[in-house]
């Protein structure tokens, strides 16, 4: 597999450590030892409505000053019950569910939803179908990346890369609306294909959109990637170690940026992902100012994945032809009379699952995204839907990356580890 | 249309997944073929006994039952041994067929080393939603232990930190994603609603945490809420 | 010798309209109206409220193409405190009502709600177990923004119904528009029978009280093999 290493070691100045190792040197080089004045450690509540929790979190810190001596996260205040919900719904009716879990990248959870009742059901999807997918996953990829990277550099003090980044998410906004006729809620997927075939011209739309987001997010990069500040303000900051980081649960960029190469995408790939060349970015340190790397690199390798995906679309059908997993056409469904069984069918009952479990994880915009199915036999229902949430296990080790760091450092670690609440609370 | 057939009606259209007559989805003692996962074949090997069950699922998917009481001695095996290597927990998760079958506690595992997955699933009787936690061999198993433990009422033993994470903390109507548990709560809409805004700031906090910081000659702890004078 | 006697049009006759009328609007209060109304409407901050995927579509009026600046609300408040307008985009689950709640105590009068999205305005798809059915139970809405998620274009609008209707509103009839009882500090908005009400099958659509009745009286009372 081919690995990409950090290439910017900006402000860091490695000293020679006691045992010959080198090691970053501190920003203030003063070793004082601090006076004991008697203070005692303060309690405070960040969140549950928080500009800087990025949704409702509920963080409450112990501090002793200005350091974070532990923090203990609330979660549960999004609450939403979906995996309840999914078990009174039929196959298809679960996927508008999904979009409004992550509402950051829909288009993803659209995808790994009914790839996992697919593959539960062993269907196999056709060939335009798998490209579209990848189009739409890698598109939402970029989708979410840029929400992050807009409230994040909000909350280290710069406010321009978020009107940037919001610019170019418009324009996602417009896809997604060209192709689903919704902006956040997609609801893009059925079991067995698409709600529809991508529409005329729509690939051109991407095209245009290939060809001029880079150079937006060149300039978002200068903006940040020498910026003082924002170096001042990650490296060295909310830092783990690979071992750590795979025993905590670590994944997508999160993991990547300790150095651990590990990517859905190339080690249980999906949909021909073996056949695209891409890159999985890597960090060193592990810290804030990686994950920051990481996340840039890896919306350059979206936009090199889609252009190779754009150019394999190839034609025919996009929804399997099997008269029991996808609707009839209207046409056929208004003058044919098989077509308007398998329709009343279909719509009435749902598709029969064969009886068993799946559980299938993707490379999520946040992490690894596994959705696990169980059904029982010739069940049109889920007995248990259950969502494999990245930022919720990512969210977990927030305490432990936040000790003894500063109070505005638990804001950029927080929100370095790009949570979505919907998701993590379900 | 009566008020009666149009309640049965609604009833109807909410109903939950009901299990068919047929036994599904529990370990029936049987042994799929093994050949294609060595770690099945290993288990079978040095934890035989203790295997209940074992089937391929959704094609490739291997999927093996143990016995609850020894599911910390075979996870720490599988992480440890050399030839395996399950060092990354996917998930933990539980399922209930309701009906009064068990209750399964699911692992998913995933060895970053040799690029394999595999699923560990233990049977738990309603009357004894106990086994052990895994936290001490996987940190990121502290949440997803929690979660269950909400959702479904599952007793982590020896967790270090088991209350509830999602719903409040004193939520009274029962696990929700246990199957007997009703889509719309237990309580009414106004009881909820009720008791959701029946509670002080100190209500939010849970013990610990007014313990925190507290000092031995210092009666009361300071807090600070975001939304306190000033 | 008042005011009154001094100024032309002074006086307390009701034909002439004077200016200190004792009846409706006079010609001083409508001026000193329109004019709060005016600088009132055109300077609202609003208190984002964002829980879900409504907060998202929050962030993209306010952000580049659709500039939320353009109609006085340049400062979004993160403080409740400093807060005109409560924006309340996303679902509200009972975990996170009495914070809801809790910040609209915190708001200053005179105060407005947006409920926006389908999911605050009335549960939406989330019928469930965890949810608040509507946040017209826990707080008074002023306007609510449909859709799942409204687009920019929707929140814009439901903000310029907030405008119209403060450029509706009067000084003298000021007690009347935002009077609140002190005690309903921290209490749902709704009495019981009417949370139950809007939270029946269709209830919060067309109200079917029978239905809802009846729906909800069987589990009105818990059951006694509660799971502890």
């Amino acid at each position: 597999m081919s690995k990409r290493t950090v290439e910017f070691n900006v402000g860091r100045n490695p000293e020679m450590g006691v045992d010959g190792s080198v090691v970053d040197s501190p920003i203030f080089p003063f070793d004082m030892p601090e006076p004991d004045l008697g203070t005692e450690n303060m309690l405070i509540n960040i969140g549950p409505q928080h500009p800087a929790t990025h949704g409702v979190l509920r963080l409450v810190c112990e501090l002793d000053g200005e350091t974070v001596k532990r923090v203990i996260p609330h979660i549960g205040y999004l609450h939403s019950s979906f995996e309840k919900l999914g078990e009174y719904r039929t196959w298809n009716q679960i996927v508008p569910l999904t979009d409004r879990m992550d509402y950051l990248a829909p288009l993803i959870y659209n995808c790994v939803y009914v790839m996992t009742v697919e593959k539960l059901m062993g269907i196999e999807v056709t060939e335009r179908c798998k490209v579209v997918r990848v189009i739409c996953m890698e598109m939402d990829r970029i989708f979410s990346h840029l929400l992050w990277l807009g409230t994040t550099a909000i909350d280290v003090g710069a406010f321009t890369p978020f009107l940037y980044a919001f610019q170019e998410r418009e324009r996602i906004y417009q896809l997604h609306e060209a192709f689903t006729g919704a902006r956040i809620t997609t609801s893009a997927t059925r079991v067995g294909g698409m709600m529809a075939d991508l529409p005329e011209g729509w690939t051109n739309g991407l095209q245009d959109f290939l060809d001029t987001f880079p150079k937006t997010l060149e300039e978002i990069d200068r903006l940040l990637t020498r910026n003082q500040i924002h170096i001042g303000r990650s490296q060295g900051i909310g830092a783990i170690s690979a071992e750590d980081a795979i025993n905590s649960g670590f994944t997508g960029a999160n993991l990547r940026a300790c150095g651990v190469d590990y990517d859905v995408r190339k080690d249980q790939p999906y949909y021909d992902y073996e056949t695209y060349d891409f890159e999985i970015p890597v960090g060193q340190y592990g810290d804030c100012y990686d994950r920051y790397l990481c996340r840039m690199e890896e919306m350059r390798q979206s936009v090199s994945l889609l252009r190779q995906a754009l150019e394999r679309l190839p034609g025919g059908p996009i929804d399997v032809e099997d008269p029991n997993i996808s609707l009839p056409s209207k046409t056929d469904c208004m003058s044919d009379m098989e077509s308007m069984i398998h329709h009343f069918k279909l719509i009435t009952e749902g598709i029969p699952a064969p009886e068993g479990d799946c559980y299938m994880p993707i490379e999520g915009s946040k992490g690894e995204l596994g959705m696990y199915i169980v059904a029982e036999e010739g069940g049109t229902k889920p007995v248990r839907w259950r969502i494999r949430p990245p930022s919720l296990v990512n969210l977990s080790v927030l305490p432990k990356l936040a000790e003894e760091h500063l109070v505005s450092d638990l804001v950029m670690i927080n929100a370095s580890l790009d949570i979505v609440l919907g998701e993590i609370d379900r | 249309m009566t008020l009666d057939e149009t309640k049965a009606g609604l009833d109807a259209v909410e109903e939950g997944p009901h299990l068919s007559e047929k036994s599904m989805g529990s370990s029936d003692g049987k042994i799929a073929d093994p050949d294609g996962h060595p770690s099945v074949v290993a288990l079978l090997l040095r934890f035989g006994d203790s295997v209940s069950g074992h089937r391929v699922s959704a094609g490739t998917q291997h999927v093996v039952w143990i016995d609850s009481a020894r599911n910390l001695e075979v996870l720490h095996w599988l992480r440890d041994d050399q030839d395996h290597q399950y060092d990354m927990i996917s998930d933990i998760t539980a399922v209930d067929y309701g009906a009064g079958r068990p209750i399964d506690v699911v692992y998913q595992l995933f060895s970053t080393v040799y690029k394999r997955a595999l699923r560990i699933r233990c049977e738990l009787p309603l009357d004894g939603l106990e086994i052990d936690s895994i936290v001490e061999l996987w940190s990121a198993a502290n949440w997803l232990e929690r979660e269950v433990y909400d959702l479904f009422g599952v007793t982590f033993r020896k967790h270090p930190d088991l209350r509830r994470i999602l719903m409040p903390h004193d939520y009274e109507e029962g696990h929700p994603l246990r199957k007997d548990f009703p889509l719309r709560g237990r309580f009414s809409r106004a009881e909820q609603t009720r008791r959701a805004l029946d509670q002080s700031v100190e209500h939010s906090y849970i013990a610990e945490e007014m313990d925190l910081g507290r000092d031995p000659q210092q009666a009361v702890p300071i807090i600070g809420t975001k939304d306190g004078d000033g | 010798m008042g005011l009154r006697d001094v100024l032309p049009g002074g006086g307390t006759s009701s034909v002439t309209g004077g200016m200190f009328g004792d009846g409706g609007p006079t010609f001083l209060t409508s001026k000193i109206d329109w004019i709060i109304n005016w600088s009132r409407r055109n300077s609202l901050w609003p208190m984002p409220f964002g829980t879900a995927c409504c907060a998202i579509e929050m962030m993209a009026s306010a952000a580049s193409n659709y500039d939320l600046a353009r109609f006085g609300m340049e400062r979004m408040s993160f403080s409740p405190r400093q807060a005109d307008v409560l924006i309340c985009a996303g679902r509200v689950p009972y975990k996170l009502a009495p914070v809801l709640r809790r910040i609209w105590d915190q708001m200053p009068q005179p105060k407005w709600c947006v409920s926006m999205g389908a999911c605050a305005s009335s549960g939406g798809v989330f019928d469930v177990y965890s949810m608040v059915q509507g946040i017209d139970t826990i707080i008074p809405v002023d306007v609510y923004v449909p859709g799942c998620p409204p687009r920019p274009e929707g929140l814009i609008y439901g903000l310029m119904m907030i405008q119209e209707k403060i450029r509706e509103e009067s000084l003298s009839r000021h007690f009347e528009h935002r009077a609140e009882d002190p005690s309903s500090v921290a209490r749902p908005h709704a009495n019981d029978a009417q949370v139950v009400g809007l939270t029946g099958p269709f209830g919060n659509s067309t109200q079917q009280e029978e239905l809802s009745n009846k729906e909800s009286g069987a589990t009105e009372e818990p059951p006694e093999e509660l799971i502890p």
